[in-house]
């Protein structure tokens, strides 16, 4: 059945899979948010952001971009912001398949770095980001409640 | 990934900018607007611009395998005509589409969705602007006898009836069509700029990613509004209701089709190494693609109207209601929900050009129940267009033997205005090069933009 994966840029029609995606995972329906969302990264770089498509349904996705200048760290850097993959098809390598070819879109733009972060509570998360041979960075993320 | 960036020379460039003043007065919102809209992103050039590292060795074809064409004349000669009129055409509908979307950008209830159009306006005269950079950069005499500023005037002095494509001829009755037609016709756009990244001409080739970058966002400027007035659609107040924008899908839906030209063809395109699919091959997978758009607006509208149903529950119920093209639990196929009108309904070009097909397939054999059938599909605004009333008379003359099948594939109707718009759209040749003096002035002569 592995065949049957396609790794592709994200479209406007991926919208309602990924809504379904989000919600199978977090049990909220937000499609106002994923449309906000997919409208940001499809006109920053149409190319960028990726799916993972497997027989014709859409079963995960990575969102990024490449920027530079945030945080004081001037060097391009791809961030990969938001990800997620259908808990029926977990354990196929997808998102090992959406990270390399986000990572490869992210060198062909003259990145040499690509950085994201995680809750802590996120040890699933954690954890791939960890298989996929991201380190902890030099950085902390501080936060203030307002 | 990167792509080199550059300007017409000073004559072209300043000819297109005398064509937006006309006809596309909003442009200079668009800075004022950028960073409320799109923080952040990349200030918008007016340029061409050409993908680097692109493939030099031809793609597709009888050719297949030898190095692309950086010359016209370099091409095959039938390559080169073919070549050179897909860019007037496809510099026709760039051009085109902001006559169209100018005239009803006002209307835009909701600023954001205006704000988008504007980007998509832009965007579609940076593709002209393109286009008119592929006509003055190379030599096209071994092809044409027709001079690049006679080309560049001849797509500058289009209007809205006088393009070379129907989709382009007809006016937008409300800011429903500029939202429409974003992803309907722009949809088609997406398939002609993807098919002709192999395009056999280099420069042809490499002009399309940049494009074909900006057309996803023009894609998402269709479908995300599209969404959006599908749930907002539930309320009783609704002001745009799903029959309404049904009637819109149907005027667009047909002349979308059309521009991929007539479903037998294609062929020549393909084995000159211009395209790699042919026109029904391209149209199939656009059909195929315009379904799941209407899919996923339609669960929208389903989701919305049923909040207590489960996701699982509330896709069930749309696939059981589009199966049985039935009514369950209040929710209607027919009345609730949008619908791609069948593939030969309302045709003027192509194999089912005229050949009477109702919205869900069935045949007319009565030309007055056909018509009375249609204009019932279509928005009433629209029904009572010029556009309208020539296709009913070309059907009718069709129908009755009057009016021979090839002479109505090649009729259009000609709106009023055209010809009467500013003289001066035509100005390639009256724009002249003066000397800039050292102080930036211009030496005491005013740049002539009259004849």
């Amino acid at each position: 059945m592995a065949d049957d994966v396609v790794i592709r840029p994200m479209t406007e029609l991926d919208l309602e899979g990924i809504t379904r995606i989000d919600e199978r995972i977090t049990r909220q329906y937000r499609p106002d948010v994923w449309e906000r969302r997919v409208g940001y990264y499809l006109r920053r770089d149409a190319d960028s952001s990726q799916v993972a498509d497997v027989g014709g349904k859409v079963a995960g996705f990575m969102m990024g971009e490449v920027r530079g200048g945030e945080f004081g760290l001037d060097e391009p850097t791809g961030w990969i912001e938001f990800f997620g993959v259908d808990p029926d098809v977990r354990g196929r390598d997808l998102g090992r398949k959406l990270i390399d070819a986000l990572l490869a879109h992210f060198r062909a733009q003259g990145a040499h770095i690509a950085r994201t972060m995680v809750a802590t509570r996120d040890e699933d998360i954690a954890g791939f980001l960890k298989a996929m041979q991201f380190t902890p960075a030099p950085l902390t993320a501080l936060e203030k409640r307002l | 990934m990167a792509d080199h960036q550059s300007q017409l020379p000073r004559q072209y460039h300043e000819a297109v900018m005398h064509w937006q003043r006309h006809n596309f007065p909003d442009y200079p919102k668009l800075p004022e607007q950028w960073d409320t809209y799109f923080p952040k992103d990349e200030a918008f050039c007016l340029c061409a611009r050409i993908q680097q590292n692109m493939p030099e060795h031809i793609e597709v074809g009888d050719r297949k395998g030898q190095p692309k064409a950086v010359a016209p004349r370099e091409l095959d000669p039938k390559a080169a005509e073919e070549l050179l009129a897909i860019i007037r055409a496809q510099a026709s509908t760039e051009f085109g589409s902001i006559q169209q979307h100018q005239a009803t950008l006002a209307r835009a209830s909701d600023p954001q969705d205006q704000a988008w159009v504007l980007r998509v306006m832009a965007e579609e005269l940076r593709h002209g602007y393109q286009m008119i950079h592929l006509l003055t950069s190379a030599d096209w005499s071994p092809v044409t006898d027709t001079k690049p500023q006679d080309m560049v005037e001849e797509i500058l002095s289009m209007k809205t009836g006088s393009h070379v494509l129907a989709a382009f001829n007809l006016e937008y009755d409300s800011f429903v069509d500029n939202i429409v037609f974003a992803a309907f016709i722009d949809r088609v756009g997406k398939y002609q700029l993807t098919m002709q990244k192999v395009n056999a001409y280099q420069p042809m080739a490499s002009s399309m990613p940049p494009m074909l970058r900006e057309e996803a966002f023009h894609l998402a400027a269709g479908v995300i509004p599209m969404r959006r007035w599908a749930e907002a659609a539930v309320k009783s107040d609704a002001l745009i209701t799903m029959p309404v924008l049904q009637k819109v899908v149907n005027k667009w839906f047909g002349r979308g089709l059309e521009m991929f030209g007539d479903e037998r063809g294609g062929k020549t395109n393909v084995r000159l190494g211009l395209k790699d699919k042919t026109n029904r091959v391209a149209q199939d997978e656009y059909i195929a693609e315009c379904d799941k758009m209407l899919d996923d607006i339609n669960q929208r509208y389903v989701r919305a109207r049923f909040p207590r149903l489960s996701r699982d529950e509330a896709d069930a119920l749309y696939a059981r209601v589009k199966a049985d093209r039935g009514a369950i639990d209040g929710l209607s196929w027919d009345d609730d929900l949008l619908k791609l009108p069948h593939a030969s309904f309302f045709r003027r070009r192509g194999e089912s050009a005229f050949q009477m097909i109702g919205f869900d397939g069935g045949t007319f054999t009565d030309v007055d129940a056909y018509i009375a059938h249609v204009r019932d599909h279509l928005p009433e605004a629209y029904v009572a267009s010029v556009d309208v009333k020539h296709w009913a008379e070309l059907q009718r003359g069709v129908a009755r033997g009057t009016v021979p099948l090839e002479k109505a594939l090649s009729s259009m109707p000609r709106l009023a205005r055209v010809g009467g718009a500013c003289p001066c759209a035509n100005s390639v040749r009256w724009v002249v090069d003066v000397e800039v003096s050292p102080n930036g002035g211009l030496g005491g002569q005013e740049t002539r933009l009259s004849p």
